[in-house]
């Protein structure tokens, strides 16, 4: 017989309920819907990046029985980073050591590698909101929904009383098992159960005042997820690969000339900012325009014209498939009016 | 002690209830079968007896074996997924695999856009290779740096993988919190429980074990987390590094087998390879939109210019005047009303801005009306005919009369506001002698040209562009053939031979990499090195004939990639002009000579162009410098390399029979001494320009007199006078010494160590001909500060051949190709080196990995 876990006699945070007494500290006391703005993303972003390369890698070394998947993909970022400065070093680390001549020839190319990693993280995220962004606008449905999901941990031993924690997750990371019950409204807050649900529906032109616009919308949502996920999946990586094509125009070594990260030496720095400015517009151009004959010429406008064309077309499944409306129980039962079943 | 009551209930667990837990799940394994007289709705209404379905979960055995079918299966899994993904109906595990094929295609993105960007096949190809050695190496990495070592240190596959029961692949320790222990046997846990070392009486022993395997497996995902972003670019880097040679090989064997076959399918590559180049096209439609219409100087040059696109600008001009004369014909013109009153209109103009004090009356005595003007040109022939260019001048003449009229008149009738004659003419006259367009009639005049673009003429024109098309898509040909051949580009056969060929000598000269980086960034460095390592060599029969044998061979492939029957260096193999490529060059161009000055065409200046007057007349021809180009490459190539070979030979005889040279014979030894230094100098750093300028060498201009051997020790000479006085000078007088030294580089029997290994390898008859012309031309060459420093006859060969044939200057050789392979090996020994050490670590680390305290045992307890 399992005896009763007792935590009165002993020191255990098993709450993490901030009113505790003995509270630790945490910011959350249950699972916990957070607002998509900058501040929330850039805060829960440089959380999981300090995790990420300090707590989760000594417990993972350690061999830690709560290290989880969660720890294990957040983990994820520190190869991606490390990786990315580490490809930098390969094409310019050893430049130092050559002849002039090779060290400048080897040091274009090298910077423009080094600018090209540069440009594909940048473009790889920022590129995820061309598909996120307007399928809010048009569904309703925030794909990038985050919230704090508190963690309660086994013991390391019998000393540790320190067994909660705080996890980084999106509302619909898994299409399996989204967070439904975190899009329901809070009553003692005076919002409607299904306030949320029903903002979806009517943006889906499913109508209002649902009676049950949460059982209504759930199917159209994972259809959404589903749909723009993969959008993302396939649009990130040409996005980012157009970052790297753009790195490797010519004007950029203008900007190379003139590089500082001085900034404190504020007309260089201006200075260099100006030209970075100016070089990223010319070799927007001429990746645009293109150089040479036959493919060699196109080859930017294809690239560009992939990443662009993944986007929009992401959005259109995405968007057109939630609108249309399936043929399910819901179109033959008219939601908004009541029905006898004999 | 607190102690944690769910940790104490886990380590007393009752034997017995897991014992029948333990046969519970034996029982779940292994379903009875159902009974024959089974009836579902008798099982749904008794409801205790439904059992949950049984797994399907099971581990993989991945092997070289059925890596095929997996990687099929795991194809047609993708494809589903995307099938799925685009319908909304995929799960985590299909997005996920589509999020690894986004990764790919980006991938190919960047390859494919920077393949386009790249210049020649290899780095076209590296491209590629860069992203599959990026791929392979995430794919490598866990595989060599954790999962192997974690297999040999504790026995357990922490990469080990499972299909679940919806048949989606996972890695089995991927969510330490959901390990499907289950799909181990009882056995196999054990197997990997006693390579681990946990005693076999322990209780609970499979759970240990788990746990163990879930430490290790936990702190190797870790442990591959932290290492891969620095060992996949590096790994990359170094597969890199390794596959650049491999793929360089291949590529240059293609690109020679290709060039080969242009060669010798010539005419047929050229009509298909080139079959968009033609011209024909462009020039049918200039000439079907303007057919009967005035032959404008617009016009003629849109036609020349279209037909003469591929043409060099010699032959553009030649053919530019032939068209002219041939097609085009004289230019006429012819003045109409319409132009009278433009002519008028410009005269004003000018007159109002020109003239002072001009006012609305002037103009309107002076200038004529249209009709007298028109009148004026009838009387004198020129209004309405066709005339010639060369009667514009009496068009002026004409109106500068009727102005004179007028003006005199106007002159006479106003005292007062009179007008200066004079000024006024030259006015009418201006610039007529020089640009015909710029004076303000003949801009008016130039427009009324009468040639029309007639039926004949465009008849001529559709067979001169078709045998243009012909001529320049053979020529394309040809241009690709020697590009690929000879071409000053990198990748060429010829580079790519230039290249290793060079690599090889400064690697069988012995070079260590110490030696590499300290003198990389010193000619002068690398000069003394070189010339310390040629001379113990030297020395060393056996070595001598090692560095040689080697050499040689590696020098005389280029025969084998360059066929000297396709391809040769005439002053090297004398029967230069009857090569493949010779040949095919002299039908091509004088075909299209003959062609061209056919009675119908009559282009006899561009057919000269092309290729000359005859046989003999070949200098400046298109047909010549079609040959030139890549006889001189190949001339330039094999000198510099027959130069090394001749170099080394020099250093051998010095080191080994040098006081038996008879050039040496009744010279004073200091004498000898100067010589031999001075040609150890010359074979090793000389440029064409110390040829041309007969040695400048500062010497003693009071040699001492005495007669005898020079010494020689290891290869070097034990100089007994080189070197000691102080005062030093050239002696341009002195044309002996000049010609003596000449003699000892290159006239002097080759040593026979030498001679036998080039008469083994092929190359005696080259290289002994390079000697000859180096002394002849070189040797010839005259100098106004010193003239009688001449071997023979003063040549007549052109700077630039003699610069081909002095060759590069082996230190400066050797100097460029230290600098490639310090820089190669500097980024080997940096990322290779860290690359090392963090397998070094990462394979260390997994020693500590997995310690956990070994509960009691049994026997013990008590």
């Amino acid at each position: 017989m399992i005896s009763p876990v007792n935590n009165s006699k002993n020191s255990i945070y098993f709450s993490a309920d901030s009113n505790n007494k003995e509270k630790k500290g945490l910011k959350y006391n249950h699972d916990t819907l957070l607002p998509n703005n900058p501040l929330t993303n850039t805060r829960i972003g440089l959380d999981k990046l300090t995790n990420a390369f300090t707590l989760y890698p000594a417990k993972g070394l350690k061999g830690s029985k709560n290290a989880n998947f969660y720890e294990f993909l957040t983990m994820g970022t520190v190869p991606y980073l490390i990786g990315s400065a580490t490809l930098m070093a390969v094409f310019n680390f050893a430049n130092k050591y050559f002849a002039p001549f090779d060290k400048v020839q080897a040091s274009k190319v090298g910077q423009k590698m080094a600018l090209g990693v540069l440009f594909y993280g940048i473009m790889k995220s920022v590129s995820k909101q061309f598909i996120s962004r307007p399928v809010n606008m048009l569904t309703g449905v925030d794909t990038d929904q985050p919230y704090a999901k508190v963690i309660y941990e086994l013991p390391e031993s019998v000393n540790d009383t320190d067994i909660t924690s705080i996890e980084y997750h999106k509302v619909f990371e898994s299409v399996e098992f989204p967070r439904w019950d975190l899009l329901y409204g809070d009553s003692t807050k005076g919002e409607k159960r299904n306030f949320r649900y029903d903002k979806i529906a009517k943006k889906l032109n499913m109508g209002e005042n649902l009676n049950d616009s949460d059982q209504e919308t759930k199917s159209r949502i994972k259809e959404i997820i589903i749909k723009s996920n993969f959008a993302k999946s396939i649009s990130s990586y040409l996005w980012a690969a157009t970052g790297v094509a753009l790195a490797f125009q010519k004007p950029w070594e203008d900007y190379f000339k003139a590089m500082t990260f001085k900034f404190w030496k504020t007309e260089e720095f201006g200075q260099s900012m100006k030209i970075l400015g100016k070089s990223f517009i010319r070799s927007a151009k001429d990746l645009y325009k293109g150089e040479g004959s036959g493919v060699a010429k196109h080859a930017g406008k294809i690239l560009l014209g992939a990443a662009a064309l993944s986007s929009v077309l992401g959005v259109i499944n995405t968007v057109a498939g939630a609108k249309k409306a399936p043929k399910s129980k819901s179109d033959i039962i008219k939601p908004n009016e009541k029905h006898v079943v004999s | 002690m607190t102690s944690n009551l769910i940790q104490n209930y886990i380590s007393n667990k009752p034997a017995a209830a897991y014992s029948q837990q333990r046969q519970n799940r034996s029982a779940l394994q292994t379903p009875q079968k159902p009974k024959p007289d089974f009836d579902i709705q008798k099982e749904l209404d008794n409801r205790t007896f439904i059992k949950p379905l049984e797994g399907k979960g099971r581990l993989l055995k991945n092997n070289i074996f059925n890596a095929p079918a997996i990687m099929v299966k795991d194809i047609i899994y993708d494809a589903k997924a995307l099938k799925h993904a685009v319908s909304g109906k995929a799960n985590d595990h299909e997005l996920g695999k589509l999020n690894d094929f986004g990764l790919l295609l980006g991938g190919l993105g960047i390859a494919g856009y920077l393949f386009t960007r790249k210049q020649t096949p290899k780095t076209k190809g590296m491209e590629f290779i860069g992203l599959a050695s990026f791929l392979a190496s995430m794919a490598i990495w866990p595989k060599i740096a954790i999962q192997l070592p974690a297999y040999l240190i504790h026995g357990v596959n922490v990469q080990k993988e499972y299909e679940d029961s919806f048949g989606r692949k996972k890695p089995f320790y991927q969510d330490p919190q959901f390990l499907p222990w289950d799909l181990y046997t009882e056995e196999e846990i054990n197997k990997m429980g006693d390579r681990m070392g946990v005693p076999k009486d322990i209780p609970n022993r499979r759970e240990f074990i788990q746990e163990k395997m879930k430490k290790i497996g936990i702190q190797n995902n870790t442990l591959w987390m932290l290492t891969a972003g620095f060992a996949t670019p590096i790994m990359s880097g170094l597969i890199c590094n390794m596959a650049e040679p491999y793929l360089q090989k291949y590529l240059d064997n293609k690109n020679n087998k290709k060039a080969d076959s242009i060669l010798n399918n010539l005419a047929k590559y050229a009509e298909t390879k080139y079959k968009d180049i033609g011209v024909e096209q462009d020039l049918i439609k200039l000439l079907d939109s303007n057919q009967n219409k005035p032959l404008t100087e617009e016009l003629k040059e849109s036609i020349i210019s279209t037909i003469t696109k591929y043409m060099d600008p010699v032959t553009a001009d030649n053919f530019k005047a032939d068209i002219k004369e041939q097609v085009f014909g004289k230019e006429t013109y012819k003045l109409e009303d319409t132009k009278i009153q433009n002519i008028l209109t410009n005269l004003k103009e000018v007159f109002q801005n020109k003239i002072p004090r001009v006012d609305a009356e002037f103009l309107q005595a002076a200038i004529p009306d249209e009709q007298s003007l028109i009148n004026a040109l009838k009387n004198e022939g020129l209004f309405g005919t066709d005339i010639k260019q060369i009667k514009f001048g009496k068009i002026l003449d004409t109106i500068r009369n009727c102005i004179d009229k007028n003006v005199r008149t106007y002159n006479e009738a106003h005292p007062d506001k009179r007008q200066n004659l004079g000024y006024i003419r030259k006015l009418i006259m201006t610039n007529m002698t020089q640009e015909r367009n710029s004076n303000h009639v003949s801009i008016v005049l130039s427009d009324t040209v009468s040639n029309v673009l007639d039926t004949p003429a465009i008849n001529k024109l559709k067979t001169i562009v078709k045998l243009v098309d012909n001529f320049n898509r053979k020529v394309f040909a040809l241009d690709e053939y020697a590009l690929r051949k000879v071409g000053a580009a990198p990748e060429t056969v010829i580079a790519n031979y230039w290249n290793d060929t060079a690599k090889e000598f400064v690697k069988l000269l012995g070079f260590t990499d110490k030696e590499i980086a300290m003198t990389k960034n010193d000619r002068t460095l690398v000069g003394a090195l070189l010339r310390e390592k040629i001379e113990n060599i030297v020395a060393d029969t056996t070595a001598y004939n090692n560095l040689m044998e080697k050499l040689i061979k590696k020098i005389a492939e280029i025969n084998a990639k360059i066929n000297k029957k396709d391809l040769a260096a005439p002053l090297l193999t004398g029967n230069a002009e009857n090569t493949a490529y010779t040949r095919k060059v002299d039908t091509i161009f004088d075909d299209f000579a003959a062609a061209l000055r056919e009675q119908n065409i009559g282009f006899v200046r561009t057919a000269q162009a092309i290729a000359g007057r005859d046989k003999n007349d070949t200098v400046g021809t298109a047909k010549n410098i079609q040959k030139a180009y890549v006889t001189e490459r190949l001339l330039g190539v094999k000198s510099s390399f027959y130069r090394i070979i001749n170099a080394l030979d020099y250093f051998r005889r010095v080191a080994t029979t040098i006081n038996s040279s008879t050039v040496l014979q009744g010279r004073y030894t200091e004498h000898k001494e100067e010589l031999i230094e001075l040609c150890k100098i010359i074979t090793l750093e000389g440029h064409s320009s110390d040829f041309a300028t007969k040695f400048y060498m500062l010497r003693n201009p009071n040699p001492d007199r005495s007669q005898g051997n020079v010494e020689v020790k290891n290869g070097k000479v034990v100089n007994r006078y080189l070197g000691q006085t102080a005062e030093l000078t050239d002696i341009p007088g002195d044309q002996h010494f000049y010609k003596d030294a000449m003699r000892l580089m290159f006239e002097n029997e080759m040593s026979p160590d030498t001679l036998k290994l080039l008469e083994q390898l092929g190359l005696k008859d080259e290289v002994l001909k390079y000697r000859q012309i180096v002394l002849e031309h070189l040797g010839g060459e005259y100098y106004f500060a010193k003239p009688f420093h001449l071997l023979g006859e003063k040549t007549t060969m052109g700077s630039d051949t003699k610069f081909l044939i002095t060759g590069n200057a082996i230190d400066e050789l050797v100097h460029k190709t230290f600098q490639q392979r310090y820089n190669n090996k500097k980024w080997f020994k940096i990322f290779g080196g860290f690359g090392a050490g963090l397998l070094g670590v990462t394979i260390l680390a997994q020693f500590f990995f997995g310690k956990m305290k070994t509960p009691e045992r049994t026997g013990e307890k008590k």
